[in-house]
């Protein structure tokens, strides 16, 4: 039976949620210096085409640190920001995968779990992926438009309202409603007595 | 067009990276946030449970009390936040004499709560205790998002005792296609997670709301906040917004089960099938007068799961109002202060 959470008794705000984010927004930033660079070297007849080579190196980069973050692990933190809040309520109910037992992971129930949450974090990442193109897609239209992006911020700004919309899709899913159920069940079911997994 | 060169980039991160250096170090020293600002006094506990009285504010009281009774999920004090965002100043500078319970923070003896307890003990003493205090057979009611939905419970089960019933940001139709807390909450085997957990810790609430909208509430929100590090009346209403949002008590698991089960997976309440120990909640026994408030840009309670009242409720003076605004925006947006309250004390007055 857990006593009351530590967590449900904010005191003072954690500085480090601040750090946390401000360290990824400017590791997009470098990412975006980095095909900004790129793109200035373009002629301006070729800008669509640049746009598309130089966006697949971005969405490489950043997929690259979600499959291993130690590459970069701030740009991660970017991408996979869905996967640590899970990380990180699971650690708060005390499944904190540095500290479970041996006895815990070598059940049947966490062996479970791992699967599930591996299943989770890929919808995730899929997510994330069709978010990119679809920022791809804007920047097009953008283009197209004859408007234009003139900050970082802003394009970190359309990067969210793309997740935002990739993530909103897949949240409102029947798949996700169900892979949601899953991944509490299989969390719950390695903590439970026999009695309470019907 | 991109318009923007290495440079630039170079030179944004650089001013972000300042603000930053010189945010945190703000931030660390700004300390314990205050949140409640109107003067109350407490009037009677019960094991967790608190109910509080708000000072008067004007000479000639409405003569029938109003009892608010919030959600057991997060904390009271959003509905007076602070000075100039508080709902409570509001109803108070409209004359009216304002009782609030506050639920507390449920620990694992309070486990085996359940709804009766919720209902018909807690809410049930406590508006004895008002009508004890004020003389009066029946007091006004205004249930607050969940809060709302116990109140709609207690009030068809005891219609005698309540004069008129407000219901805030309530969900009554809990199937909505829109409503995306029962959508997570469908495969969830709940009977699996009260039975391992007892109580239902805040963190997990508090993932259920921070995953409706991640990337802005876990992550540009915290980007943005770099904008305002210089403006400390700014700073300290976003820190104070902050600490509800994570001042999520525990749920009691009893309650936590019926609530989830019967209300969220099987849509009792809109059907006249929820129980509350032997007694069936039947909504056509909520007779008196009814405002139904709710917020047009709603995404936790979606209005249509509000305004389902309409069609179940047994009242024949049913009202809405509907507030522009969103689930948080109806209790702390300047708007809401000058539009809510008002109406609110308007729609009583006249009754």
């Amino acid at each position: 039976m857990t006593q009351q959470t530590p967590a449900s008794h904010p005191g003072v705000f954690d500085v480090e949620l601040v750090l946390r984010q401000a360290r990824a927004y400017l590791a997009f930033g470098e990412q975006v210096r980095l095909f900004t660079d790129r793109l200035g070297e373009t002629a301006q007849a070729d800008w669509g085409q640049a746009l598309q080579q130089h966006f697949t190196q971005l969405k490489t980069a950043i997929a690259q640190s979600a499959e291993n973050p130690a590459i970069n692990p701030e740009l991660a933190r970017l991408w996979l920001l869905m996967a640590d809040t899970w990380s990180e309520t699971a650690t708060a109910l005390g499944m904190d995968t540095e500290t479970i037992p041996d006895t815990l992971r070598q059940t049947e129930a966490w062996r479970a779990y791992q699967h599930t949450q591996s299943d989770y974090f890929s919808q995730l990442q899929d997510t994330a992926t069709e978010a990119l193109d679809l920022m791809e897609q804007r920047l097009n239209e953008l283009v197209a438009a004859g408007k234009t992006v003139s900050s970082l911020r802003e394009l970190y700004n359309l990067w969210v309202d793309c997740n935002e919309q990739t993530y909103g899709r897949m949240l409102r899913s029947t798949a996700y409603s169900e892979l949601n159920g899953r991944l509490f069940n299989a969390l719950l079911r390695c903590y439970s007595r026999p009695e309470a997994q019907s | 067009m991109i318009s923007l060169t290495a440079d630039q980039i170079a030179a944004e991160i650089e001013a972000f990276s300042h603000r930053l250096q010189q945010g945190a170090r703000t931030l660390a020293s700004v300390g314990e946030i205050e949140t409640g600002v109107s003067p109350r006094e407490l009037i009677y506990q019960e094991d967790k449970l608190t109910l509080y009285r708000y000072q008067p504010q004007v000479e000639k009281l409405h003569s029938i009390p109003l009892l608010i009774v919030y959600a057991l999920v997060n904390r009271p004090y959003m509905m007076d936040l602070q000075e100039d965002r508080s709902m409570i100043r509001g109803l108070l500078d409209a004359g009216l004499d304002v009782y609030l319970i506050d639920w507390g923070y449920p620990d694992a003896g309070d486990r085996t709560l359940t709804l009766v307890d919720y209902v018909q003990r807690y809410i049930g003493h406590c508006v004895d205790v008002v009508r004890d205090r004020h003389g009066v057979d029946a007091l006004n009611l205004l249930g607050v998002c969940q809060g709302g939905a116990l109140s709609l419970c207690y009030t068809a089960l005891y219609p005698e005792r309540i004069r008129n019933l407000i219901t805030m940001v309530t969900p009554v139709d809990f199937h909505t296609p829109d409503n995306v807390l029962t959508h997570l909450l469908r495969h969830v085997n709940v009977d699996l997670l009260v039975d391992t957990l007892g109580n239902v810790p805040g963190a997990l609430l508090n993932f259920a709301f921070l995953s409706l909208s991640p990337f802005r509430l876990a992550g540009q929100k915290y980007v943005d906040l770099v904008d305002i590090f210089d403006d400390a009346q700014a700073l300290k209403n976003f820190l104070r917004m902050e600490k509800w949002i994570f001042d999520s008590p525990d749920q009691a698991g009893e309650a936590f089960r019926q609530f989830a089960k019967d209300f969220f997976q099987q849509n009792k309440l809109v059907k006249g099938e929820v129980m509350i120990g032997d007694r069936r909640v039947n909504l056509h026994e909520v007779v008196m007068p009814v405002l139904n408030v709710y917020a047009a840009q709603d995404h936790l309670v979606p209005p249509a799961a509000s305004r389902a009242l309409a069609k179940c409720c047994g009242s024949r003076d049913y009202s809405e109002l509907s507030f522009r605004g969103g689930h948080i925006g109806i209790y702390v947006s300047s708007r809401a202060q000058r539009e809510v309250p008002p109406a609110i004390a308007a729609w009583l007055l006249a009754r």
